[in-house]
């Protein structure tokens, strides 16, 4: 308990987007359990993991959201990406019909989320090298091309897993240490908690009814 | 002196023999090189003999004797003042020995005298080790029974009401001082156990009534996006756990705090969307209804599931907290029951488009069992979804029963080509459109089975029903065939989807029922073209008792071999007696099967006529040349 009055100073909210069966919800799971879970059914729908990590000192809570890769959910996930902060953009790197659907699920990365999202994208199950269908350079080149960051990881032996979550989370906090995302903003994907305790009296939080519509 | 000694020898025995010879003799045996006294004698002798005259050898002796006494005259005079000596020692140690002999009786006496002391004193020493026993008990009594001035320090608190870890300890102090109470009260220390239990209680009081202002208060600023659970306010909510009314007060603080923050938020998901704009605000998608619905709905499940989060983290410390959380979190998400509620029942009924009622439908039914898994079912949240799912179930099947009353209330003619109408063919679109968007949807397959099972007797049963009163009007052939037509085009329709067999099956009867009717009148159709109607129906009629056949009005050979001529012609060209309806049918089987059909029921007429030709009662001459074809050739030619 020597971390401070607080367990954790921000939280960050991800999500993972790509087509069904590129090991989304594996990753998610390697990187919160630290375990492979070699028969996953496919996700209904949405599912959350949680984790809290550290940058620079600071204790992060990632509270990550896996959305299902099923074409048929796609309206339901679309309403997710609002208020994220990072967009894990996973492929399957024996699958090239998933690499080739990256374009639209970067259109869709981009025009749901708010400009300062930091998008990183995984090239999964790099531990098939024999199948691979998708070269490093090819998948590294169209990152380049669209300014993302982009690992090559396996859920299997976790190998570069946590290196994308860690990775992104740097990319945020470097993001909100040079101001350019703003913390005040609703719907930043990023939530601070001060790092000590305010004083007992504080009054100008006072609950503020909404005058709304309602 | 051997020398004197065998001078003396010599002496003696020369009177006895020849005493010449014999000291000669003896002289001569002497061994003076191993006599080690006569050679010391000599050598003594050498040092006071120096000259060998007559006088020295005379006084030799007296010389010798002289010396010896000057030696013993010198032994004497050392051993005078050795003895001297230890005579003075001999005195020194009596006197010694009398003094320890003064000493040891002294020390008798004083032996004698201290003894009582040394009783008194032992007596003092175990009385003091036993005070000190209990002041050691005293001790370690005050220090488990009573605070220590900066505990007591601690749990009065600060005046600016801030709190600090001391605090915690010295509450866990009291508690546990207060429960050791107990067991004092089981022994004969009564008195003391309660008086200490009483203070601690007062000590305890007065702490959990600042515990619990200071616990309120932090509650109450936990109104950000994300509360600061602090570990402190977790220690707080552990230590408040053991009174209950105000662990409950403070939990209803808390849920009442972020209960204002989630309201907010949702309206500023709503109305201000992110920063400069992105992600929009959600009323921005509030002419695209299921992006829209679907947009606060997802809105809420996070919202649901970070609040969850943020009180399993409150409580972490708590031991029973699992109902109380569902509790609260009932609580938190009340707040935005009626601002979600009032925005969906404006879409739902303003919208009419059965289709996207549907969606919605179905996407409350998913978000509906997705918050589920994060808060209870008896939530107001959840029971908002529910009605509000309800309330979209009922707008649906509204609509697609709007559409049907629709239907029935300005039916249209059937097509001169008795094909669908164009209402059938709308409805049949909407039909594929809701079942397509249920097939593209998100909920469990046991809730679709039965939608579709309302679904289905929704448009499909007013349909059928639209197209008999359509039919009303029309011949029975054209009506049968236009009933083909209109139910053909609804399987073809259900055929794609999944559950729809016991409706296909049911629909399959009524086609069924149209296919006979039309068998019949394509028979009859032949029958009457080829002139063998009357000749059929006649023969059927026909009984022993009226006599032959043959006699029987127009039934004499001449009329029944020009018919059966005319039914040579159409045998060699079946086709060219089609009733014009069975040409309009849509579906190629049951046009197939109303062919073969009638053409078997044709046969089993065209058997029945020979056979009663052919039979002599009925006495037709050259019967063979009436009905020249056997009924087998008959069939082989119509199939
Ligand atoms: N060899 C290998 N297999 C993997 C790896 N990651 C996932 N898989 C397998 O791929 C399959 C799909 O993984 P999921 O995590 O369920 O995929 P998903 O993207 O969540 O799929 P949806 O939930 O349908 O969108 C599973 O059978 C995994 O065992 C990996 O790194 N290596
Ligand atoms: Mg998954």
């Amino acid at each position: 308990m020597a971390a401070g009055p607080y367990n954790y100073s921000y939280i960050f909210k991800y999500i993972i987007i790509g087509d069904m069966g590129v090991g989304k919800s594996c990753l998610l799971h390697q990187f919160t359990e630290k375990k492979f879970m070699a028969d996953c059914p496919h996700t209904i729908g949405v599912e959350f993991g949680t984790r809290i990590i550290e940058v620079s000192g600071q204790k992060i809570k990632l509270q990550i959201w896996d959305t299902a890769g099923q074409e048929r959910f796609r309206a339901v996930t679309r309403s997710y990406y609002r208020g994220a902060a990072g967009a894990l953009m996973v492929y399957d790197i024996t699958r090239r019909s998933t690499y080739n659907h990256l374009s639209s699920w970067l259109t869709d990365a981009r025009n749901l989320t708010n400009p300062n999202t930091v998008i990183f994208l995984i090239g999964n199950k790099s531990d098939l090298e024999a199948q691979r269908d998708v070269t490093y350079e090819e998948a590294k080149q169209f990152a380049d091309e669209n300014g993302l960051m982009f690992l090559e990881c396996s859920a299997k032996t976790g190998d570069n897993v946590e290196d994308a979550f860690l990775d992104t989370a740097k990319k945020i906090y470097q993001n909100i240490q040079d101001g350019s995302l703003d913390l005040n903003a609703a719907e930043s994907g990023v939530q601070h908690k001060p790092a000590t305790p305010r004083n007992a009296i504080n009054n100008d939080q006072a609950p503020n009814k909404e005058g709304c519509a309602c | 002196m051997a020398d004197k000694e065998s001078s003396d020898t010599s002496f003696s025995s020369s009177q006895a023999s020849n005493p010449l010879s014999r000291k000669l003799n003896k002289i001569l045996e002497t061994r003076l090189d191993n006599d080690k006294e006569m050679l010391e004698a000599l050598k003594a002798l050498s040092v006071f003999f120096s000259e060998n005259s007559l006088r020295t050898r005379r006084n030799l002796r007296s010389d010798i004797e002289r010396r010896s006494l000057v030696i013993n005259e010198d032994f004497l005079q050392v051993f005078q003042s050795v003895k001297e000596q230890l005579d003075s020692v001999y005195n020194d140690v009596k006197s010694m020995n009398e003094c320890c002999q003064d000493m040891t009786s002294r020390l008798k006496a004083a032996k004698e005298q201290t003894h009582d002391l040394i009783n008194q004193t032992t007596k003092l020493q175990s009385e003091s080790q036993t005070l000190q026993v209990k002041a050691q008990v005293a001790d370690a009594f005050l220090e488990k029974f009573q605070l220590k001035p900066e505990e007591a320090t601690a749990l009065r608190g600060s005046r600016d009401g801030t709190l600090h870890m001391d605090f915690f300890r010295a509450l866990g102090k009291a508690k546990e001082i207060h429960k050791h109470c107990k067991i004092l009260l089981r022994t004969n220390q009564q008195t003391a156990g309660l008086e200490i239990m009483e203070t601690m209680a007062l000590h305890q009081e007065s702490a959990y009534e600042r515990l619990y202002r200071w616990a309120q208060n932090e509650c109450r600023m936990l109104t950000g996006d994300s509360p600061d659970v602090s570990s402190m306010l977790c220690q707080a909510m552990e230590a408040l756990e053991d009174r209950p009314v105000l662990f409950r007060y403070t939990l209803d603080e808390f849920g009442t705090a972020r209960r204002t923050a989630v309201v907010r938020g949702l309206i500023d998901a709503l109305t201000r969307g992110g920063p400069g704009g992105t992600p929009r605000p959600i009323e921005l998608h509030s002419h695209d209804p299921t992006r829209y619905v679907g947009d606060m709905l997802a809105w809420l499940h996070q919202a649901a599931a970070s609040e969850k989060e943020q009180l399993q983290s409150l409580l972490k410390k708590c031991r029973s907290n699992g109902e109380q959380i569902q509790d609260i979190l009932g609580h938190i998400t009340e707040g935005v029951c009626r601002p979600f509620k009032v925005r969906v029942e404006q879409v739902l009924v303003s919208e009419q488009d059965a289709v996207t009622l549907y969606k919605l439908h179905n996407l409350l039914k998913f978000y509906h069992n997705t918050i589920c898994q994060i808060i209870c079912k008896d939530a107001a949240l959840l029971n908002t979804v529910a009605e509000i799912q309800d309330l979209s179930h009922r707008m649906f099947f509204n609509s697609l029963n709007c559409n049907a009353n629709k239907l029935l209330d300005k039916v249209e003619l059937p097509p001169s080509d008795l094909g669908p109408t164009n209402s059938l063919n709308q409805t049949l679109q909407l039909l594929k459109d809701v079942l397509a968007c249920h097939d593209a949807s998100v909920v469990a397959i046991d809730d679709k089975k039965q939608d579709y099972k309302q679904i289905l007797s929704c448009v499909i049963d007013p349909l059928v029903q639209m197209c008999s009163v359509s039919a009303s009007r029309l011949n029975s052939t054209d009506m049968a065939a236009y009933m083909a037509n209109c139910i053909y085009l609804m399987q073809t329709t259900l055929a794609m989807y999944e559950f729809t067999d016991t409706r296909l099956e049911m629909l399959q009867a009524q086609v069924d029922a149209q296919i006979d009717t039309l068998v019949s009148e394509q028979a009859s159709f032949v029958l009457n073209k080829v002139g063998l109607a009357f000749v059929y129906g006649t023969v059927q009629q026909h009984q022993p008792k009226q006599g032959p056949l043959s006699a029987l009005p127009d039934m004499g050979g001449p009329v029944l071999k020009s018919a059966m001529s005319k039914f040579d012609s159409y045998m060699a060209s079946p086709d060219s007696l089609v009733l014009p309806q069975s040409r309009l049918l849509l579906s190629g089987r049951v046009r197939e099967t109303v062919k073969k059909n009638s053409a078997d029921l044709i046969c089993s007429a065209y058997k029945q006529i020979y056979d009663t030709i052919c039979d002599p009662a009925n006495e037709y001459k050259e019967s063979p040349s009436i009905v020249p074809r056997t009924p087998d050739q008959v069939v082989r030619l119509l199939s």
